[in-house]
């Protein structure tokens, strides 16, 4: 009986929807959404060394993390560097992000295959490498001793004279730390701007390039009228998907910053000083961490929801062509 | 024809070798792409040709250009990390078999969450793209936005819901549970995006396709299983390469819940021997790190083909 | 469009708060087992007197092993975990042996009560084990048993997670008081015993004796001459450092005059702090302290290095391998602030250059002996004294120690006890002198420093012929290979001594936090980015930025007018 209901369920318009719905949406409502509020909820409380039996209770100062985060953010000499470095590290990287992309796309695009899969394979060497030993390969080359790899080609070039330590010679700073983060950041960004673009341009109707190249277009001609145009689209999901990704991007510093490389301020994104707060030794207070991350968040979701209204969420949504 | 021949037509067009869509000659513009790119991946074919040459060498600290010179090539730290020493003169930390486990610890977070994730992104996307109801547009949109919350936000909690849950388990239980856990929420996180990219191939098919089966009375999940997921197969490969590549990488979830199971996966293998610059030893750990990076290598090329065609079909508004 | 669709997602959003606000209503009526957890350190759970110690190792454990054997339990099993270098694998080795041992007397009495010790050795330091320990505990994937710094004691013992030792150490007072007394006082906490030492270090000053040599050719001035005894009575300053070092640099002997570790300032350089005669805590306040004019005066050594040219001003950013070893080993530079670890480091890792070949290789310990002098940490001023600072290791045990075995709740009485009954044998003296030899630290109590001076034992140890589990002699022979060596164990011999002078960072929750702070500071300090007067200002605004740090630290001084370095 109870499996003729089942059965007379799935067959139903609603059963469908449940059965291809369910899972996925369970599985961000239970890893996604209820974390995403508990966190809220643990901004409120004193949690720290990963104690919740004896933290999670403690609701009797809930505002007391926000209040400490209000009171650094005012009062730590280096934290205007924080914010700073937060705004450039983002809004360039991402500008490095989606244009590189695009170069890279449009480059392996028009090339011959054979290049093409060496040099695709190659850009998305860093989104495979792990992290700890991608950071290490960027310490060695941004190095500023003369052993650093940049350091030692610039020497024998002539271009300088004496090492630069590019992350934290305070002649260079705040731009030498940006620039490494920028780099060493957008490498990896890249490859995601560069695979998408890619497969988009593919995905061009054949005839539209060869009609185009009749009429004798240049390559530059190409590329700005009928290449670009038709992946609009798709540089604006990058833009919006890579914005939100960059926000929340610690990982790839953090190494760079405990190793010296570059100097502890200019080189801290929000995201990171977030993750410090909560993992670090010195500081495990996780109830501080989620009240930044908190604060993190809602700059996301102002951002996506204005990010989304731009590019025309109307627009993506077409209807759907399944209904009998 | 019937929707079968128009299927099988559809697979040959798809099985077509990549053909070169431009039309001019095109030798002169590819050399200098060519030069262009090359140059722009210099320093990183530098640094990842040095990687390889440290994981043959016995130096203190990664090999520098100015090393080259007394380069002497030794394959020791490959020996010594297989046997499980981590430094030439340490005892055996480990043996090779557990160095075998760790790669197969990987592997199974790996597999696992590129499975969770095709599976239910698979059939989400299809329901997106092919069922109307109420708040689908305020989902998608939902679905979009969590991308700004990042995993380092989440992983208190993460950890919190876990810990509660273990009370209901038996011990015994704990350590396929903690890898059951982390691939869950390791997959949730990848879930959003695929969702999204998902629904984008579905939109892509035809709707005829499946109209003809379902209006012969076949159900929806039967349809959608035997003869919509066939069409979408690029997709679900390549989806399931970014799902694989995300839990072969994943550091903090695993960290989190199999670490301290002392269940070891490359990810955080690689940190505790390189994390503390002052006391690392290189050349194994470039060992390490090259070893890690060749199934992702190998991956990436034998699955090229399909893998043009996903995001495209992701992206299709 | 969006005021729908917005509307929607804010409802799902609510539904969840709901739910979890409900969830933890329903939770928090409900006290889980560890929420009893007393929350002040003073009302940690003491044992019970039903179990209580004689003092008598085989009594002891005879006595525990019954109680467990009549509840028909015959193997127990105990995790540990511990972290380091590759070479110091005693640290979770050490307790492997002892329940082999353990394990000995219960056969030879006829118990049929088997001891199993799972280990996990991490390479790196013990911060992100001490990590791993706290994200373990509720997960209940934590060790019984933990090797690591001293310096998590006050974190881990302020959150209820360690058992407290002093009932059962206070029957052993034989071993206790053979314990160095600065390292029991580093397993004490609010007046309790919460670990056992395990080893120890000193951070002796290196001096280059050839550069000295140089000096002495160029200029006849002896440097090295009665060196160590006049740091030890305290003629020898910093100011006499900064004089000799100038002399290095000026004479072209070396291309610097001193070189220091980087990273956070802890440990090697808050030396300075106890040089300058400051402190970091204060006991009965139980507050930490920002001595404000040692802080200045150890900024102000690091800036008139710096600006000489004597100390690199990117000394923080020098890379390790590339340049801090190499400058010291290949004699570029005149004193070193290092560890007694680097003594064996440099026989092992390759930042020699070979002046012969021009190829990178490790140093043969004797030449390590004929390059390096070493003495004390000098007095940072006239009329004041050497130091040197260690940072022990020691072994914990969880407040849940035994957790993974049958009838813990009935039992755990009987469980801890065995626990610390494995700390005790692991603290044998022949245990405590190998790790001591193949890791390059220093033992912990007397009995085990006498071996070090024991040829005919060294000798067996040498051959591995002593009495050990075969796991256990499994792993360490390639190390014991490695590292005994004479020439090592004199040096070991000899900086054992120093352990007089030695001086302990306070067991603090938020000492590490201060620390980092220092560290930032001594950076700006060496780039010149801020005088010492205004880096001393600068960790006075960090401190004060964190509201809790600000409650916890205790800021005393002024500035000292009129002081300049070098003093004389």
């Amino acid at each position: 009986m109870g499996a003729e209901r089942l059965r007379s369920f799935l067959t139903s318009r609603r059963g469908h929807l449940a059965f291809f719905l369910a899972p996925a949406l369970t599985l961000i409502t239970i890893f996604y959404l209820v974390p995403l509020i508990l966190s809220i909820y643990i901004s409120l409380t004193p949690l720290k060394y990963w104690q919740l039996n004896r933290y999670l209770t403690d609701l009797s100062h809930p505002l007391e993390n926000y209040y400490r985060l209000f009171y650094l953010v005012t009062h730590h000499p280096d934290i205007g560097k924080v914010v700073i470095t937060t705004i450039v590290f983002t809004g360039l990287t991402l500008v490095v992000n989606v244009v590189g992309g695009l170069l890279l796309a449009l480059a392996t695009y028009l090339m011959e295959e054979r290049f093409s899969l060496f040099y695709r394979t190659l850009w998305l060497l860093p989104r495979m490498t792990p992290i700890a030993v991608y950071s290490l390969l960027w310490y060695y080359f941004f190095h500023g001793s003369r052993f650093g790899i940049l350091n030692s080609i610039l020497l024998s070039l002539g271009v300088i004279h004496k090492p630069v330590w590019w992350g934290v010679d305070e002649k260079l700073l705040p731009w030498g730390a940006w620039m490494i983060l920028v780099y060493v950041n957008g490498l990896v960004g890249v490859s995601f701007g560069m695979i998408i673009f890619y497969s988009a341009l593919r995905s061009i109707p054949r005839e539209q390039v060869m009609a185009a190249r009749v009429d004798g277009a240049t390559t530059t001609q190409l590329i700005r009228y009928v290449l670009i145009p038709s992946i609009k689209w798709h540089i604006v999901f990058v833009t919006v998907w890579e914005l939100l990704s960059l926000l929340t991007t610690y990982a790839h510093i953090f190494l760079l910053v405990e190793w010296g490389l570059i100097d502890k301020w200019w080189g801290t994104t929000w995201a990171l000083f977030v993750f410090n707060t909560a993992f670090t030794a010195q500081a495990l207070d996780q109830g501080l961490a989620a009240a930044a991350a908190t604060v993190l968040v809602a700059i996301g979701l102002v951002l996506g929801l204005i990010t989304l209204k731009i590019m025309g969420f109307k627009e993506l949504m077409i209807e759907p062509r399944g209904e009998l | 024809m019937n929707p079968l021949q128009r299927l099988r037509a559809r697979r040959r067009e798809r099985e077509e070798p990549l053909i070169d869509v431009e039309t001019i000659p095109r030798r002169r513009l590819t050399i200098v792409l060519a030069i262009a790119v090359g140059l722009a991946s210099l320093p990183m074919l530098i640094t990842y040709i040095l990687l390889i040459l440290t994981s043959f060498s016995n130096t203190a600290g990664m090999l520098t250009i100015s090393d080259l010179a007394h380069y002497v090539p030794t394959i020791q730290p490959w020996i010594d990390f297989l046997e499980g020493k981590v430094e030439p003169t340490a005892g055996h930390l480990y043996t090779t078999m557990e160095i075998l486990g760790i790669i197969l610890n990987t592997l199974i977070v790996a597999a696992g969450v590129s499975i969770v994730v095709v599976l239910t992104s698979t059939m989400a996307g299809y329901a997106f793209s092919r069922i109307r109801f109420r708040g689908r547009k305020a989902l998608m949109q939902l679905v979009m936005i969590l991308h700004a919350f990042p995993g380092v936000a989440l992983i208190i909690a993460v950890y919190a819901l876990y810990v509660w849950s273990l009370a209901a388990l038996p011990p015994s239980a704990w350590n396929t549970y903690a890898f059951i856990y982390v691939i869950l929420s390791r997959a949730s996180l990848e879930i959003p995006m695929s969702i999204w990219l998902m629904k984008g191939f579905f939109d892509k098919i035809p709707w005829e396709v499946e109209w003809a089966a379902i209006v012969d009375g076949a159900s929806r999940i039967r349809v959608w299983r035997e003869i919509v997921l066939p069409l979408v197969k690029p997709g679900i490969a390549a989806l399931s390469i970014f799902a694989f590549l995300a839990g072969w990488e994943d550091f903090i979830y695993v960290w989190v819940f199999l670490k301290p199971r002392d269940i070891y996966t490359l990810a955080t293998f690689i940190e505790e021997q390189v994390r503390n610059l002052e006391t690392a030893y290189f050349p194994v750990v470039a060992a390490a790190g090259t070893l890690y990076l060749i199934p992702t290598i190998i991956f990436f090329i034998t699955t090229q083909h399909l893998l043009l065609e996903t995001y495209a079909g992701g992206m299709k508004a | 469009m969006p005021s729908r669709q917005t509307i929607a997602v804010i409802a799902v959003i609510v539904i969840i708060v709901a739910g979890i606000a409900a969830y933890l209503a329903v939770t928090s009526h409900k006290p889980t087992p560890t929420a009893t957890t007393p929350q002040t350190p003073t009302a940690t759970k003491t044992p019970q007197a039903k179990l209580e110690l004689t003092g008598n190792l085989k009594e002891d454990l005879l006595r525990v092993a019954k109680v467990l054997t009549s509840n028909g339990i015959h193997t127990v099993k105990f995790t540990v975990w511990g972290a380091g270098d590759p070479n110091s694998v005693m640290r979770t080795l050490g307790i492997v042996e002892a329940a082999h041992r353990l394990n000995k007397i219960l056969e030879e009495n006829g118990v049929d009560l088997k001891i199993v010790v799972e280990q996990r050795f991490e390479r790196g330091g013990g911060n992100e084990l001490f990590k791993e320990f706290l994200a373990a505990y509720e997960q209940k994937a934590n060790p019984d048993i933990m090797a690591n710094s001293y310096i998590h004691l006050a974190a881990l013992a302020s959150q209820g997670l360690l058992l407290d030792l002093t009932p059962y150490a206070e029957k052993y007072t034989g071993l206790l008081n053979d314990f160095y007394p600065a390292l029991l006082d580093a397993v004490k906490w609010h007046g309790k015993i919460y670990a056992i030492p395990q080893d120890t270090e000193a951070r002796p000053l290196y001096w280059r004796k050839d550069v000295a040599q140089c000096i002495y050719r160029k200029t006849g001035i002896n440097i090295l001459k009665d060196l160590a005894e006049r740091v030890k009575e305290g003629k020898v300053t910093w100011s006499t450092v900064y004089h000799y070092a100038e002399l290095a640099k000026k004479t072209g002997c070396a291309e610097w005059g001193m070189i220091h570790r980087k990273g956070t300032a802890h440990p090697d350089l808050i030396q300075f702090i106890y040089a300058f005669g400051g402190r970091l805590y204060d006991p009965k306040t139980g507050k930490l302290v920002l001595d404000v004019p040692a802080v200045y005066k150890w900024l102000s050594v690091e800036y008139a290095f710096a600006r000489a040219g004597l100390t690199p001003k990117n000394m923080m950013s020098w890379d390790w391998a590339k340049q801090i070893h190499p400058t010291v080993v290949d004699g570029k530079t005149l004193v070193f602030i290092g560890g007694t670890w680097h003594w064996t480091e440099w026989q092992t890792k390759p930042y020699y250059t070979d002046p012969k070949t021009g190829k990178k290789r490790p140093l043969t310990p004797e030449e390590v002996a004929k390059y390096f002098y070493y003495t004390l940490f000098p007095a940072g001023e006239e009329g004041g004294k050497p130091v040197t600072l260690s940072q022990p290791f020691v072994w914990y045990v969880a407040a849940n120690a035994g957790k993974d075995n049958p009838k813990y709740q009935q039992l755990s009485d009987a469980y801890h006890a065995l626990a610390f009954l494995l700390l005790v044998k692991a603290s044998d003296p022949d245990i405590n002198a190998i790790h001591s030899i193949i890791s390059s630290h220093l033992p912990v109590r007397r009995a085990a420093a006498k071996l070090l001076r024991d040829k005919a034992w060294i000798e067996k140890l040498a051959k591995l012929q002593l009495d050990l589990a075969p796991e256990v002699k499994k792993a360490i022979a390639p190390i014991v290979k490695a590292t005994v060596n004479p020439i090592n164990i004199e040096f070991l011999a000899n900086v054992s001594s120093y352990l007089e002078y030695t001086h302990l960072t306070p067991k603090h929750p938020y000492y590490g936090k201060l620390a980092s702070i220092f560290a930032d500071a001594v950076d700006k300090v060496l780039r010149g980015e801020m005088t010492p007067a205004k880096a001393v200002k600068y960790i006075i605004a960090q401190v004060k930025a964190d509201p809790d740090l600000a409650k916890s630290v205790e800021i005393v001084g002024k500035i000292p007018e009129n002081w300049k370095f070098p003093t004389s």
